[in-house]
């Protein structure tokens, strides 16, 4: 029986499935079309290569197609589809709905088949007689990407998730629902229930998070077209050739992903809570495998280009590459690291599919590899040792390694489905990370120094130790000075060297770059991209070893014996109640009140560094963090930071009573009914003019006793009395002014308190002693912990600035180096 | 001997030193029980027990958060973590945590925590149905 839905629209959605599976069809197409193509052996017949292109158009038609009809459903808020109703909400800004997009699997896989296409565009361009057998494979490829959006069920086996699922086919509404279960009517207009989405992820919610993804699929795509020029150089014989092309494109790859991961730890700085920019998150590690390998890779091509050694090293290198991408989608999205990843999705059902996607591509290289094994281009002789070429391979050997651990131990899951073993990821994984990968990085920031020294295939040995030398006293001695300065030389002694190193190779690539300055413009992109790099190394070394939490809990008092037992104490969080000032290193920080934006609720921490001997406040600032009371996470936080030229004072919220998940809709407003519970019992104090009363945080002085005409909207005859005590309360160098008041009406006595929320206190003028010329105030104070407070955690990152700066200045050199071999190239 | 095949004699011997150290870091996931026996930290995989108390007091101590587990062998015991409350703690489904045995508590280093609501969506309908009531 069919049900007819009141109110939906199922025009998009269909439309969107048309164009998926039309993506699908016209990929497959023109992948078959573009294979025929090449192995034509009538070179007047241009059918299948027409054939091909029709195939490659109609599929980057349909691409584009799937994108504007998700966004329509998003951006109109249809929530009849499951996607919006998962990943958007009403509220959310427009900018964020760009980030919807790719909150789910199926839309970070169209953004990566969109990427693809556009390369596509490019090489069908460009590429020439390299079209054919380069675009067999890159439609290879989208095929598999478009096969992973179908959602279209065979044999009782689905294959791939459709964005255009509807929401009561996902979740099956009426089974899971009884009222929508019992009552057809109901059920037939369930849409009028569904009145607003889940809502993207707080997290997510970052303008970084706009920009980052498309940033770091880009990359991931167009590690495809390397690995399609190397498959075509392979299969078309054309072993010597394929390599120039796939340079640039292999710059360009190296270049995108780079500035992708570090915009993901840009944006984990600055949005997320774990403090730092970089934590080995497999998800991350998942990112950087394949990177390492292309950059490893891309020195071996320039090799095999300058000097025809390495070769095969070159071309195992790309191809690796990109099976690696694959390997890491399977990774982050197969739900395979479920027990050692936050981040990582959740299997979509697609466990297979992800595993036949590398398993072809891999199957497809080892046999091509096989078969030309023979044939492929080998040098009989070694490399000099004293050699540009020897020691470019030797690094680029080393990065291979480099990203063999981080495989390794990443993969710890799928070594244990694989084996049925139960071994568990390191317990302190970052300190092991550190340490493998700083010695794999000791040798790659050395050899990007000394090996500037050298030439392709031979060098002057005597001319080459002693500047070798010579730069490396200077290079050790501006080291002792930085790690004197900044404190990294408490640290394990293979950081130490690190830095060494890497200042070792930021010297010699100014050397070569101000050779570059001199004429030998060539030069200049890789000095500047290896100069980049070091600042890296300088920059993440520095921030993350001597980062340093100022939000010490040195109190002390309040530990029970529990927890003085445990020996790992981080101590990391403090309690902070409102206007209550707390020292922390030479802040005085004083968290002074909360303003909000919704859905964000910030809290304002101030920072105030006063002078010791001056008593005189020489630096003030507030900082911002804020959490948002999210209805499907809970309370979830974001810090803020303070930027400094040479150090980042980082601040994030933990923890607080201000407020909670569940009353997003109403924060403040009924109170008086639970008063009584809110207070510790109150104390009577008499008081004459000029006397005060004491509290935990301040004292209250009565200042005189007036007589009140009107007191809101009660009427006051003529023989009533109201008198108000006039209080002056003074807390934390801040005066509040209090008037409770007495009043005799009728002949019946009545009082109306006064409250200072802020303090948590409240006053009753309770009565009056004439004969004394006394008052008697009644106190109530909140106890401590029905105070507001935040609990906070503070880092100082120092010298982080090098890191982003050296970021900018590698991808400048890479841009510099695209340009020049851009020009060498000739393509026919 | 070549320059290349001792280079490789040298790439072979690092990368099984790699697999060794990552070998000899590695924990193992393991049970209140095997905890009990070993010195060393290692993962257990459990759930919270929902019925006994959660203890975070922030005014007395922002980094205590106490609570009880109960691991995939059903065993119990009370866990220490040295810091905050993680955020939605009460809605987690299952808890991977590493750490080792003081005493009679665990003490965790970390918390790995799983909601439902992030992942199945049974859950979500719940507050799915709280909208409907307010429209009716």
């Amino acid at each position: 029986m069919n049900i007819a839905f009141n109110g939906e629209h199922l025009l998009p959605g269909h439309l969107g499935q048309f164009f998926i599976v039309l993506a699908f069809g016209s990929a497959l197409l023109s992948c078959i079309s573009y294979y025929f193509a090449t192995t034509s052996t009538d070179k007047f017949d241009k059918s299948w290569h027409n054939l091909g292109r029709i195939g490659f158009y109609a599929n980057t038609v349909s691409v584009v197609g799937i994108g504007v009809c998700l966004f329509y459903i998003i951006f109109n808020h249809l929530f009849e589809y499951y996607y919006a109703w998962e990943h958007s909400s009403r509220a959310l800004p427009v900018y964020y709905i760009v980030s919807c997009f790719w909150e789910g699997q199926e839309g970070s896989f169209w953004l990566w088949a969109f990427w693809q296409a556009v390369l596509g565009n490019i090489l069908v361009w460009r590429a020439k007689s390299w079209e054919k057998p380069v675009m067999t494979v890159l439609m290879l490829a989208q095929t598999l990407l478009a096969s992973m959006l179908l959602g279209v069920e065979i044999f009782g086996y689905r294959i791939g998730t459709s964005p255009f699922i509807l929401l009561r086919e996902a979740l099956n509404l009426k089974e899971s629902t009884p009222i929508f279960n019992s009552n057809p009517e109901y059920y037939k207009n369930y849409l009028k229930y569904v009145t607003d989405g889940n809502g993207l992820n707080p997290l997510l919610q970052n303008y970084w998070m706009v920009i980052h993804p498309p940033t770091l699929f880009l990359g991931f795509a167009s590690m495809v077209v390397p690995f399609s020029y190397a498959i075509a150089g392979l299969w078309q014989k054309r072993y010597k050739e394929w390599i120039q092309p796939a340079i640039s494109y292999s710059l360009f790859a190296v270049m995108v992903l780079g500035t992708g991961i570090i915009m993901g730890s840009f944006w984990a700085y600055e949005s997320l809570t774990f403090g730092g920019f970089w934590a080995w998150d497999p998800v991350e590690n998942a990112s950087l495998i394949p990177w390492l390998v292309l950059v490893g890779a891309l020195h071996v091509m320039i090799v095999y280009k300058n000097t025809g050694h390495s070769y095969i090293t070159a071309t195992i290198l790309v191809l690796t590459s990109f099976i690696l991408v694959l390997y890491a989608s399977f990774l982050t999205r197969s739900g395979i690291l479920g027990d050692s990843s936050v981040h990582a999705f959740t299997d979509a059902g697609m466990f297979w599919h992800l595993v036949a996607d590398v398993v072809l591509f891999l199957i497809l290289s080892i046999s091509l590899l096989a078969i030309r094994w023979k044939e492929l281009p080998t040098t009989t002789k070694d490399e000099e040792t004293y050699s540009r070429e020897f020691w470019m391979f030797v690094g680029a050997i080393f990065l291979a390694l480099s990203c063999f651990h981080l495989v390794i131990v990443t993969s710890i899951p799928v070594w244990n489905a694989m084996f049925g073993t139960k071994i568990a990821p390191p317990t302190d994984p970052i300190r092991h990370y550190n340490i493998i990968q700083a010695s794999f990085a000791v040798v790659i920031t050395f050899l990007t120094g000394f090996t500037q020294f050298m030439k392709y295939k031979k060098t002057d040995v005597t001319r080459f130790f002693i500047t070798t030398l010579i730069y490396l006293v200077f290079a050790a001695l501006i080291t002792a000075l930085v790690i004197y300065v900044t404190g990294v030389y408490k640290l394990h002694l293979v950081f130490i060297l690190i830095m060494v190193g890497a200042i070792y190779s930021i010297l010699a690539n100014a050397k070569i770059f101000a050779e570059a300055l001199k004429g030998k413009v060539k030069l200049a992109g890789s000095a500047v991209a290896h100069i980049g790099f070091g600042l890296i190394m300088v920059g993440a070394l520095i921030s993350a070893g001597t980062s340093k939490v100022i939000s010490q809990n040195t109190t002390g008092e309040q530990y029970n014996a529990d927890f003085v037992a445990a020996k790992n104490d981080p101590r990391e969080n403090i309690l902070m109640y409102k206007n209550t000032p707390v020292k922390m290193g030479k802040y005085t920080v004083t968290y002074i009140g909360d303003s909000v934006s919704a859905p964000n609720h910030y809290f304002k921490v101030d920072y105030k560094v006063i002078d010791t001997v001056t008593g005189k406040t020489t630096e003030e600032f507030v900082l911002r963090p804020n959490s948002q009371a999210n209805r499907k996470m809970g309370l979830v936080s974001s810090p803020d930071t303070k930027h400094y030229l040479f150090s980042d004072l980082y601040t994030h919220v933990n923890m607080t009573n201000v407020l909670t998940a569940d009353d997003d809709a109403q924060a403040a407003g009924h109170d008086e009914a639970d008063d009584a519970t809110k207070y510790d019992p109150p104390v009577v104090y008499t008081l004459a003019i000029g006397d005060t009363i004491p509290f935990r945080e301040g004292y209250a002085l009565l200042k005189s006793v007036s007589k009140v005409d009107h007191i809101q909207n009660i009427p006051l005859a003529s023989d009533d009395v109201a008198i108000g005590a006039n209080l002056q309360v003074v807390s934390h160098g801040k005066t509040y002014d209090a008037q409770p008041i007495y009043i005799i009406k009728n002949g019946g006595v009545y009082d109306f308190p006064h409250k200072i929320d802020e303090l948590g206190l409240k006053f009753r003028f309770s009565k009056v002693i004439p004969a004394k010329n006394k008052f008697e105030i009644t106190f109530f104070q909140q106890p401590e912990s029905q105070r507001k407070y935040i609990v906070m955690r503070a880092i100082q990152f120092p010298y982080i600035n090098f890191l982003w700066s050296g970021t900018i200045i590698m991808v400048i050199g890479i841009l510099l180096s695209i340009f020049r071999r851009n020009k060498e190239l000739k393509t026919v | 001997m070549k320059k290349s095949s001792i280079f490789g004699l040298v790439v072979i011997a690092i990368a099984i030193a790699v697999i060794i150290s990552v070998y000899s870091n590695s924990s193992t996931y393991g049970t209140f029980n095997d905890a009990k026996q070993t010195n060393g930290e290692l993962h257990i995989v459990g759930h919270l027990d929902k019925k006994k108390e959660l203890f975070y007091d922030a005014t007395k101590n922002a980094n205590y958060f106490s609570f009880y587990m109960t691991d995939n062998k059903g065993a119990e015991c009370k866990i220490v973590f040295p810091g905050t409350k993680p955020q939605d703690f009460e809605r987690s489904e299952q808890i991977v945590l590493t750490g080792q045995m003081l005493g009679k508590e665990f003490h965790a280093s970390s918390i790995l925590m799983k909601c439902p609501s992030k992942y199945t969506n049974d859950k979500v309908e719940t507050t799915e149905f709280k909208a409907k009531q307010a429209s009716i």
